[in-house]
């Protein structure tokens, strides 16, 4: 057992931890108050030096793309990552870039549609993609902060089926989603442990309270045992343990999201602080591959009867 | 990174198991019931353990110097792991073999080596960890127990509590203050008293937790030679950051955790009770709870085994073990509550009484929360 990235793992970690310090990635409030920023540099960036193809590199695999989705999840501007890492990545890598993915329901909003240039929909028994052509796609407004959208009523798509298991898929799925979602986790437990460090009340810093102290250490516990078990996830790539992560991380993301509010205060609810960046990507993960319930289910299914 | 276990770890569990499999009578589940702490118990481990010594296994990891075998961390840890889900056949004298026999190693005079460690490394030693006191639970630094030395002699005076396997230890491995009273962690030695010297008196309390396993432990005038003095005045606090930075992480309470609720699930399904979808979401919940521990404990032993040094991350698995262990005592007493009366099933019993002290023994929860938020998350020390 070895929990250190490998020499070409940890190259590709070293260059990416230099990317996600860069200005880009940091926070900067939308014009607009929209409820995402999303960085067009930086995504060219991890582009260009072929980041979002990790995944079938024998070396890095797709352990290196779950950390590198865990990662980006910590920084407060937006790029869309999960999906091309890990689904185009190993599926479908000639698709063109960002993707959106439908899991269930095909008229249900996803997020990064409105931005997407194909879609991959893991509802069936086949893994399938398309193209997105203008005006297939409605933008709707949502509180999660990605764009979001949904397929037109009546769209037409020329969906093409691709080789592999669709449920093999899925698990990879659920691996990314994991693995967001401990991002999420951890970049709000930062700015939140960085706010009570700074901010004094009754002549002290809100961090030197015990009761704030034990819950944000049970916040850290939870999001530290969601991190590695993401990554356990991506390296086995089984159903058991994708749902396993899945449904551990966003079982323990309620309370954590909840939480990380409280302890921000008013300040963490205005949209001129980052924490809403990723208490809502959390909020929507949490509800991802249909959320805690489900995913604990099959992971008893998996774990018990051989599901 | 990579997360399986390497095909000489997975053959070493495979011998561990057939060990078991072998020695563990068919009573076994009855015998462990009452905890390692009991007369049963602590019999049958000496019966054990000299067997499992003979086999290789009972201390694999200790230096070939003192019978060991030089085995890497790792399997430190599998024995441990597959003993303490099988119900902790040792007995008490998991302890040697964890940190009691290593702090000797390395703290110990020849003359204390050459007494007490072959015993352990046979089988045949039970020691007694008498570190709490009526004042001095959580801040063990304000214990009272007093070593006054008196010409070649230390003559010892106070009280232990919640002294785990008092009753029938042969040996304690006591903290006491050379100091005066305000000498807080400065002012404490170590002493390792036989527990036959006149004036030591052990009276068991009833619990919640098994027989035997909680004392009381008096020291009135009890003699002991200045021999018995580990290390030097004033060095236990140090020693005991060795021994505990040794075992940090301690007993493996997930894997058993992890097997009991594997039993209930399999009890339920026996029942017809596995397509209960609440049954499902829970229980999968226990056991997603249970893999959380595992990997942060796991994480804590990789740390190790390439000898870099384990901090708050030990702090992160302990609180992460506590919740396993509650969420599948819940589980047990909401969906099997008929299984805790009577004694059709006394693993669940034995294990309920076990998962009772986490987050208390060794350590409590709110200690290690509070180590998580200054050394994990580098928030400033508060006094409330």
């Amino acid at each position: 057992m070895r929990f250190t990235p490998n020499e070409d793992q940890a190259a590709f970690l070293s260059v990416l931890a230099q990317m996600t310090e860069a200005p880009e990635a940091g926070w900067k409030a939308s014009p607009d108050w929209s409820r995402f920023d999303y960085s067009a540099s930086l995504d060219r960036m991890l582009e260009d030096n072929g980041f979002f193809e990790c995944a079938r590199e024998p070396t890095l695999g797709l352990v290196a793309a779950a950390s590198l989705t865990y990662q980006l999840a910590r920084v407060p501007a937006l790029v869309e990552c999960a999906a091309t890492s890990t689904l185009r990545a190993l599926f479908a890598p000639d698709l063109p870039r960002p993707v959106a993915v439908i899991e269930t329901d095909p008229l249900q909003a996803v997020p990064f549609l409105p931005t997407a240039k194909a879609v991959i929909r893991l509802d069936g028994d086949k893994i399938a993609v398309a193209q997105l052509e203008p005006g297939v796609v409605q933008e709707v407004s949502s509180l999660f902060a990605y764009p979001m959208g949904k397929l037109a009523a009546g769209a037409k798509l020329d969906w093409q089926t691709v080789d592999g298991d669709v449920h093999d898929a899925r698990a990879v799925w659920s691996v990314a989603t994991a693995a967001e979602l401990a991002g999420c986790l951890k970049g709000g437990l930062d700015a939140v442990v960085k706010h009570v460090s700074e901010r004094q009340q009754f002549g002290r810093p809100l961090g030197a309270f015990q009761a704030i102290q034990h819950r944000l250490a049970q916040a850290a516990t939870k999001a530290e045992a969601a991190y590695w078990l993401a990554l356990r996830a991506a390296d086995r790539r089984t159903p058991a343990d994708a749902a396993l992560a899945l449904g551990y991380t966003q079982e323990a993301s309620g309370r954590v999201v909840q939480d990380l509010h409280q302890f921000m205060g008013a300040m963490g609810l205005t949209l001129e602080h980052p924490l809403h960046r990723w208490t809502y990507r959390a909020r929507l993960l949490r509800a991802g591959l249909g959320g805690p319930t489900a995913n604990l289910r099959a992971y008893y299914a998996r774990k018990w009867t051989n599901a | 990174m990579d997360f399986e276990w390497s095909a000489e770890d997975r053959a070493f569990r495979a011998r561990v198991r057939a060990f078991l499999e072998k020695e563990l009578p068919a009573n076994w589940p009855e015998i462990a019931r009452h905890g390692p702490g009991s007369r049963e118990q602590t019999e049958f481990s000496l019966e054990f353990c000299p067997k499992l010594a003979a086999a290789g296994l009972l201390m694999p990891h200790w230096p070939k110097q003192w019978g060991g075998g030089d085995r890497p961390t790792w399997e430190h840890f599998i024995l441990g792991e597959e003993m303490w889900a099988a119900g902790e056949p040792r007995g008490a004298q998991y302890m040697n073999v964890n940190w009691i026999g290593p702090t000797l190693m390395r703290f110990g005079s020849p003359e204390q080596q050459q007494r007490y460690i072959p015993p352990m490394a046979a089988g045949t030693a039970i020691w007694c960890q008498g570190f709490s006191e009526p004042d001095a639970g959580s801040d063990l630094a304000r214990l009272r127990t007093r070593a006054v030395r008196d010409g070649d002699d230390y003559v010892i005076n106070g009280q232990k509590i919640w002294t785990s396997y008092a009753g029938l230890a042969h040996n304690c491995f006591l903290l006491a203050r050379t100091g005066d009273g305000a000498s807080g962690k400065a002012g404490i030695a170590i002493f390792l008293v036989d527990m036959k010297t006149p004036g030591i008196e052990v009276r068991s309390i009833p619990s919640l937790i098994g027989h035997g396993d909680i004392h009381e432990t008096f020291f009135t005038d009890v003699r002991v030679p200045a021999s018995a003095r580990l290390g030097e005045e004033g060095q236990a606090w140090s020693i005991i950051g060795y021994s505990l930075a040794n075992e940090r992480v301690g007993i493996p309470r997930y894997e058993m955790a992890s097997r009991v609720l594997d039993q209930m699930v399999q009890e339920l399904r026996r029942r017809g009770q596995g397509d209960d979808a609440v049954i499902q979401l829970r229980a999968g919940s226990a056991a997603a709870n249970c893999e959380a521990a595992r990997i942060l404990v796991y994480r804590t032993v990789e740390m190790r085994s390439r000898g870099e040094a384990v901090d708050a991350e030990a702090s992160l698995a302990r609180v992460a073990v506590a919740e396993a262990e509650q969420s599948v005592t819940e589980f047990g007493m909401e969906f099997l509550n008929d299984a805790f009366t009577g004694d059709d099933h006394p693993v669940f019993l034995a294990h309920h009484e076990r998962a009772i002290v986490t987050g208390i023994a060794a350590g409590a929860t709110e200690i290690q929360l509070g180590l998580i938020a200054r050394r994990w998350l580098g928030l400033p020390n508060g006094a409330a």
